[in-house]
């Protein structure tokens, strides 16, 4: 487990030595290999806990947006979807970009709860189960994870990478990530950007499998298909709390607010279509809606396929640059251009 | 009423007017005498912006046939962008009605001036044509 980690315990070492941050929050070892939980780290015998494995139990950028202290200089060793989860609550001033660095590790995706038991790493085309090389069989990954396409967090400090043979890798991607390094004592590798097309392809393939499939169906076949998922839920509320970007501390679905109403089970439709409008143009496929639903109703590919048919129609992907606004409430010069209902 | 699908359906249609230009035009509409379909049933907003897509979803998903939101022509509004914030939002909509598998034909943005009487008309009149020929919204419950 440890040679992985050794280069990352370094990085956070060096960091909370050299005074850059106060504290880190990391997954790390809970009470044996299989448990992961996520920690605030500001001790340094802490930092040899920090786990690297490909299991992602909750999203560390809802975290910090809940129990995260904006004023304090915070590091984040985070996957590619909860950085882009922080770009997106960073859009929103939630949190303070500018105390946090953001330490992204290369994700070529994780697995479901289910698997946790097994000590797994995944890369491009391999995984390494229980230290065992192998294919990778795309079947144990998480359903969103297969339809990802990011796996290279640039919008993330520093991106630090996972070779198969033990060997780990850091590069910078911005000035603050220079940063990191020289407090860490680490010199940048000068390494080129992995290629990314394998993944991009699987992720071309499933979406297009998952996607494909609702397309196909005609729409009264397709509105059945997501009513009787619906009626499966229990409204736990798992979906809404564990989303990184849906932050709103007075919530619509509370019952207080009268939208969705109080004891019944299954919930009105509203209930998930109040979501779906809410997050759907800004959703960063993270999936934790989806792990966290004791029902398994497939959230995830629902917000994923509505989230891509709308950044091709607003030219936005969620997460990637801090510099475009979210699309819902930004009025662009070309909109006052058109004169039509429609946006081409 | 009858809602099996056919020349007996009469839909029932929900119209966002923003009180500046839209429901000012239906209001000429009216006291010009215009023919429109009494499908519509109006509810004046502020602004078309002020209507929360939520709005929208709720109508539909409680089983209206069609919701019309009409506001002021691109740079004629009230509060000067409310109308492109509106715009975005029913574009939105227009994919989120897709992708749950409802017709995105049920919601529509029309830009109705206060000027624009024959035009409200016109609009209504379409409007409940095309959801005539799309059918009831198979969401309707029993009885309505």
């Amino acid at each position: 487990m440890r040679k992985y980690n050794e280069l990352l315990q370094n990085i956070v070492r060096g960091m909370l030595r050299a005074g850059l941050v106060e504290e880190v929050l990391a997954f790390a070892q809970g009470l044996n290999e299989s448990d992961i939980v996520p920690l605030f780290i500001t001790d340094e015998q802490d930092v040899e806990r920090i786990a690297t494995v490909s299991y992602y139990p909750c999203s560390l950028a809802n975290l910090f947006a809940e129990y995260g202290d904006n004023s304090k200089k915070t590091a984040m060793i985070v996957r590619s979807c909860d950085a882009r989860a922080m770009v997106e609550l960073a859009k929103r001033h939630q949190v303070n970009l500018d105390n946090l660095y953001l330490v992204g590790i290369e994700c070529y995706g994780v697995v479901q709860a289910k698997d946790k038991n097994h000590h797994i790493y995944i890369f491009p085309e391999e995984m390494e189960l229980d230290g065992e090389l192998k294919p990778l069989d795309e079947g144990i990954l998480s359903p969103n994870c297969r339809r990802c396409e990011y796996p290279i967090p640039t919008m993330a400090d520093v991106s630090y990478r996972i070779e198969r043979n033990g060997e780990s890798l850091v590069t910078a991607n911005t000035e603050k990530g220079m940063r990191i390094l020289s407090a860490a004592n680490i010199s940048p590798s000068e390494t080129p950007q992995p290629d990314t097309t394998v993944v991009k392809e699987r992720a071309a393939r499933w979406q297009e499998r998952e996607f494909g499939e609702l397309r196909k169906m005609e729409p009264r076949e397709r509105l059945n298909y997501w009513l009787s998922q619906f009626n499966k839920c229990i409204k736990c509320y798992g979906c809404r709390n564990s989303c990184p970007v849906c932050y709103c501390k007075d919530c619509y679905l509370g019952p207080e607010r009268l939208l969705v109403r109080r004891e019944k089970i299954p919930p009105e439709t509203l209930f998930h279509i109040t979501r779906l409008i809410h997050i759907g143009d800004i959703c960063v496929n993270c999936g934790q809606c989806e792990a966290a639903c004791p029902m398994e109703i497939p959230v995830s590919k629902l917000f994923h396929m509505l989230n891509k048919e709308l950044s091709v129609i607003f030219k936005y992907e969620p997460g990637l640059d801090i510099s475009s606004l979210p699309p819902i409430s930004t009025i662009t010069e070309e909109d006052l251009a058109r004169t039509g209902v429609d946006l081409d | 009423m009858d809602t099996v699908q056919g020349q007996n359906f009469e839909p029932q249609i929900l119209g966002f007017l923003c009180n500046w230009c839209s429901y000012a035009g239906a209001d000429l509409a009216g006291v010009s005498r215009f023919q429109y379909p009494p499908n519509i049933r109006v509810i004046r907003v502020l602004c078309s912006a002020k209507v929360d897509p939520l709005y929208v979803m709720k109508a539909l998903l409680n089983g209206i046939d069609g919701v019309l939101i009409a506001g002021c022509h691109p740079g004629e509004c009230h509060y000067v962008t409310g109308n492109y914030y509106a715009r975005r939002r029913a574009v939105m909509l227009h994919k989120l009605l897709e992708v749950i598998g409802l017709e995105p034909e049920r919601l529509r943005l029309e830009w109705v001036s206060a000027s624009e009487g024959t035009i409200f008309a016109e609009v209504v009149k379409d409007f409940t044509r095309t959801i005539k020929s799309l059918g009831p919204n198979p969401l309707k419950p029993e009885g309505i």
